[in-house]
């Protein structure tokens, strides 16, 4: 499995344990958190949390306005992680 | 008890209650104490620095720390007009608000400061006792309303008459002290009444703050409410909620009273310094008791009116034509529509204005966001309105795909903050209400889908 791949799978899982509603949904790198998966801007704080936890990074909070599908959060993660 | 200002906030507390908590707040994981005499020692110090940089208007980003407190506090009493600006806000609202707000001096992260710099004036008008809060949009409408530290602790008083907190409570703020509601619900509100105030560790932690701090009471926005709630984030110790600054949902209420605290729900604006009016837990939470300084009327046309010398606005900053709109003869006209029950109570009916408060207490402009989408759908009527608590995109029309519309309209959505992006579409299959003017009555088609 890829980092990428990795990194993926983690927000998959962590979108479900925020949301567990979203259980059994499909999700790709092109879903868009807000309207796709219907979670709230502070619902998506957790999200980030989490994933931060997760990964051990520090996504700023001024980024994550920015992050609209599952791809940006995944670029940002990704961008943070040291080089593998 | 009421003050007649910061100065008198930190001073008389600081000689009859010196070793008191005013402030709790974290620092290396740790919860670390401010007491009324240490919290008037640090302010008055940093005024004297303030005082010394011979600066006129501080723009403090406020991110909710100890310091940020202190540095409102010694501005304030430093003689400097002081403007609360939202750290979190997009790079370029924060420039215009820097600009707009006239600023010779700024406080807050170092990053946005080397951003914000060149907006900075080389000199700026004072203004003693003055404090300029952005009405909570994020659109170039957003306007910058002049308050005082009076007004405030009027406020502050308003709300502690109707729900009193003691020396021995702890009040949680969790919001952003650039929000007037924030401010002085979460700040004002505990120190005016002698309780000590524990100021959130920020977003990364709200779903443990509670838990980390436990705060006796907590005021909070619906959103932040209903996300506690949702991951049972909240703390046994919790005996009173005040609820404000956005249309509280049925949902989060009714979770909300299977706690064990009492829920009460306020009306306000940033034009009267916060809190007009508050439900006390008891009854209807929607009806609300007007508070003492302020007296409340309805005009014909249902829309509320607010007289409160001691806690209106001085007007918006640099728009006297805004200010003449909506002061008239010192009564608001607050854009909100309501009716008084025989006993006095507010209870609030829908917005006459053009605008949208969302659950987290920021203003969504439509005008602006309604031409925006109608242009990416190349001229087609819209309208926005709020369900549930999230805006949804109402076009003309039979029901068809919404596929293509969604792909027309994303660019719109991907400029703007998370939570006013259109979550849903529906088709209103007639033509759309309209004035005489023919301004499309949002209103009327949002009591419709509503069935009233």
């Amino acid at each position: 499995m890829t980092r990428r791949e990795e990194i993926l799978n983690k927000t998959r899982e962590i979108i479900v344990e925020s949301l567990p509603e979203l259980e059994g949904r499909e999700f790709n790198e092109d879903t868009v958190i807000n309207t796709d998966t219907g979670v709230d801007s502070m619902g998506f704080t957790l999200i980030i949390c989490r994933l931060e936890a997760a990964f051990n990074v520090r996504i700023p909070n001024r980024q994550w306005q920015k992050l609209s599908t599952v791809k940006d959060v995944v670029d940002a993660i990704e961008k943070r992680m040291p080089k593998a | 008890m009421r003050f007649s200002g910061f100065s008198e906030l930190l001073s008389r507390p600081a000689g009859c209650t010196p070793d008191a908590p005013a402030l709790r707040y974290a620092q290396g994981g740790v919860i670390r104490t401010c007491t009324f005499s240490g919290l008037h020692a640090c302010v008055t110090a940093r005024a004297e620095q303030l005082r010394g940089e011979n600066k006129q208007a501080y723009g403090i980003l406020a991110d909710g720390s100890f310091d940020c407190v202190v540095e409102i506090f010694a501005s304030v009493l430093s003689g400097r007009r002081t403007v609360l600006l939202s750290e979190n806000a997009a790079d370029d609202v924060l420039i215009e608000q820097v600009r707009e707000a006239e600023v010779d001096s700024l406080w807050g992260d170092p990053e946005l400061l080397e951003l914000l710099k060149p907006a900075l004036r080389k000199t700026a008008e004072g203004g003693a006792g003055k404090l300029l809060f952005f009405t909570s949009g994020t659109t170039s409408r957003a306007k910058a309303v002049v308050l005082s530290d009076a007004s405030l602790m009027s406020s502050a008083y308003n709300g502690g008459a109707l729900l009193p907190l003691d020396p021995a409570d702890t009040l949680l703020c969790m919001l952003p002290l650039d929000h007037v509601f924030g401010f002085v619900c979460g700040l004002l509100w505990g120190l005016s009444c002698g309780a000590c105030v524990a100021l959130s560790r920020g977003a990364r932690c709200y779903h443990e703050d509670c838990v980390f701090f436990r705060p006796t009471a907590l005021s909070a926005v619906p959103a932040l409410l209903g996300f506690l709630l949702k991951y049972r984030a909240l703390n046994p110790e919790l005996r009173l909620i005040l609820i404000g600054a956005g249309g509280c949902p049925e949902s989060i209420l009714t979770a909300a009273k299977a706690t064990d605290a009492r829920v009460c729900f306020g009306y306000g604006l940033t034009e009267t310094s916060s809190g007009v009016a508050l439900s006390l837990g008891e009854g209807d939470p929607y009806a609300m008791t007007v508070c003492p300084d302020d007296t409340v009327t309805i005009a014909d046309d249902g829309e509320v009116l607010i007289k409160a010398p001691t806690c209106m606005m001085l007007g918006y900053w640099r728009r006297p034509a805004d200010t003449a709109e909506v002061l008239k003869d010192g009564v608001l006209h607050t854009g909100d529509l309501g009716v008084l029950d025989e006993a006095g109570r507010l209870r609030l009916t829908g917005r006459k204005k053009e605008m949208l408060v969302l659950s987290d207490g920021t203003k969504l402009y439509l005008p602006e966001y309604e031409q925006a989408l109608s242009d990416a759908l190349g001229g087609e009527a819209v309208c926005v309105l709020l369900v549930n608590d999230l805006p949804i995109l109402v076009l003309e029309g039979e029901m068809r795909d919404t596929t293509p519309i969604w792909a027309r309209i994303r660019p719109v959505l991907d400029a703007r903050a998370r939570n006013q992006q259109i979550r849903a579409i529906e088709f209103y299959e007639k033509p759309f209400p309209r004035t005489a003017s023919g301004k499309i009555m949002r209103w009327a088609i949002q009591r419709e889908r509503e069935g009233l």
